[in-house]
């Protein structure tokens, strides 16, 4: 799989607090990698490393398959984009303006492309309002247009959905899909909002003081969440047994309990179970979701506590 | 660079408060040139000096470009747009000495921006026969090289400082800080050797003749030294000197002294900036 971002040992320190530990991550090309964490957990403190606004304490990541002590990093930078916690825009300008001072910036010989990136983003009708007097929405929206100036493969976007109201949420959605699939862009989303990352994320990352905590793609925990039937029996041999003779696909994962991935019929499980002498003890509907992985995954944020 | 000398200089032109004080030195320069005139013709009934007033800007620069640089360079840290910059591969030294640049060169135009209409207004209204041109060209490239020290230093703290609001406490309070420090030692320095005693009676009563006697306020020796070269390094004590005019004390040193502390204050400024954590 090729990658457009992995970290290996990665370490941040502020004067004694470890913001990452020994961090990995892979981030593969085409990806949406939502990036999970709670409050303080080092998300922003890894992005504002990739971005080049820190200095790793100890440690290395590549970005394009170059390494950020090597020269070339700078290079590499130029084709990814950023919006790190609050939109980056020039709030006495208008939007039209910032783009032009971005692509001033980047070093971009016209402007003929800006209306376009801002009717991509939803400003096109701005005119000469200063960003000032925007909505946060509008803001978020622009801080993206000037992260998209220079037509970048990698995105970062760092909360992107925070403050926003849900009709900005859900064009903020729309968005991020959209310069997924139509221009192929790799995106990295911090976010602690499960609900929102789990609709657009097709791999996770998930992080807990300054570690990674697992990575895993969006069809392996679909796997992981799938609704099932879980299950506790007094013999579970018996179990395995009768749903083998069902056809019925399970995962067994103590002595007593195992989960059912099928629609079944209770009362013959129930009888046949009983034919084995095998009682059910208990026999629970579940369907794990985004929110319930994490929290099983970190310890319900006490873990290190 | 080329890239952010463009983005800067754009940005520059666009800058509400740069275009304030471009057009409040003109008028100041108007001002003064004409106050200039009509108290000379009302009190000495004669035309002012060319160079009179001329260099006033130099007194009011300090203070203009501490406010202006610490909004123009804190901009970057308040919008969080120095970012931008740096994500997509811009160096921290070609950021820092871009908006040196910029800084610099708006710290320039702003002492144009009173020189040009006060030479307007001054040229066809004031004598020019006890003018030394010379100097006088020499004494306005000194207060370019001194408003290059200020803005270093302003670019310095604003760099490296990522509140805007504290960078333009901190630097509006230190330029008055060293402004009231600079008139102090120009006032030591200007005291006379001696002074003048007039006792108008004499014991027996009878009036003396005044005689010189030396002046307890004169500073000799090594505090002199030290007060001359404080009077020459600090950007506010060369400020003082080209403000009252003062050809005596306008040396070439102080162009000297101004580029060591461009250089200086530009060298830790970028040194610190590139060690230091954006967020």
């Amino acid at each position: 799989m090729e990658y457009i971002l992995t970290a290996e040992s990665l370490s941040k320190q502020y004067g004694d607090f470890k913001a990452l530990d020994g961090f990995s991550i892979h981030v593969p090309k085409g990806s949406v990698y939502g990036f999970v964490g709670k409050n303080g957990a080092g998300k922003t403190t890894l992005i504002r490393l990739v971005c080049g606004l820190q200095a790793p304490t100890s440690g290395s990541y590549t970005l394009y398959g170059s390494k950020n002590t090597e020269p070339g990093i700078a290079k590499c930078r130029r084709r990814m984009g950023a919006v790190v916690e609050t939109p980056s825009i020039y709030l006495d300008m208008s939007a039209e303006d910032n783009l032009k001072e971005q692509y001033r910036v980047i070093g971009l010989p016209s402007f003929d492309d800006i209306p376009e990136l801002l009717r991509l983003v939803g400003l096109g009708h701005t005119g000469k309002k200063k960003a000032k007097h925007f909505s946060l929405g509008m803001k978020q929206r622009l801080g993206i247009a000037i992260a998209l100036a220079g037509s970048p493969d990698f995105l970062i976007l760092d909360e992107p959905v925070n403050g926003l109201d849900p009709q900005g949420i859900i064009e903020m959605r729309e968005l991020i899909l959209k310069l997924n699939r139509e221009k192929q862009i790799t995106f990295l989303i911090s976010s602690h909002i499960l609900d929102e990352l789990s609709r657009l994320a097709t791999h996770y990352g998930f992080i807990d003081n300054g570690h990674m905590i697992r990575e895993i793609s969006a069809k392996e925990l679909d796997a992981a969440c799938r609704k099932c039937i879980r299950v506790q029996v007094s013999d579970i041999r018996a179990l395995t047994r009768v749903l083998d003779e069902m056809g019925i696909e399970y995962n067994i994962f103590s002595d007593t309990m195992a989960d059912i991935f099928a629609k079944i019929n209770i009362s013959k499980l129930t009888l046949a179970l009983a034919e084995q002498e095998c009682d059910i003890i208990s026999l629970t509907e579940r369907e794990e979701s985004l929110e319930s992985f994490y929290v099983n995954l970190i310890g319900g944020g006490n873990r290190n506590e | 660079m080329n890239r952010l000398l463009s983005a800067d200089f754009a940005k520059l032109k666009k800058n509400r408060f740069f275009w304030i004080c471009m057009t409040g030195m003109a008028v100041f320069g108007i001002f003064m040139k004409l106050m200039d005139y009509i108290s000379m013709r009302e009190y000495m009934d004669r035309s002012s000096s060319l160079h009179s007033m001329l260099l006033v800007y130099s007194l009011v620069i300090g203070f203009l470009t501490a406010a202006f640089v610490s909004l123009f360079v804190g901009t970057e840290y308040s919008d969080g747009t120095l970012r931008n910059k740096l994500i997509i591969g811009h160096t921290r030294v070609s950021i820092y000495l871009s908006n040196l640049i910029t800084c610099s060169a708006a710290g320039l135009m702003m002492c144009l921006a009173y020189l040009i209409p006060a030479l307007a207004v001054g040229i066809p209204l004031c004598r020019t026969d006890d003018t030394d041109f010379r100097m006088l060209v020499l004494m306005v490239l000194y207060s370019f090289f001194m408003s290059l020290a200020f803005t270093s230093l302003y670019t310095l703290a604003g760099m490296i400082c990522q509140n805007k609001a504290l960078t333009a406490v901190v630097t509006i309070l230190g330029v008055c800080f060293l402004f009231v420090a600079s008139m102090y030692v120009s006032a030591k320095l200007n005291e006379p050797e001696t002074s003048i005693e007039i006792s108008p009676f004499a014991e027996d009563g009878t009036v003396t003749a005044p005689r010189q006697i030396p002046n307890p306020g004169y500073v000799r020796g090594t505090q002199r030294r030290v007060y001359e070269f404080l009077n020459d390094l600090l950007p506010t004590g060369q400020s003082v000197t080209l403000t009252r005019g003062d050809t005596k004390a306008a040396t070439p040193l102080l162009p000297v002294y101004s580029a060591g502390i461009t250089v200086a204050a530009s060298g830790i400024g970028m040194f610190v900036f590139r060690k230091r954590d954006i967020k």
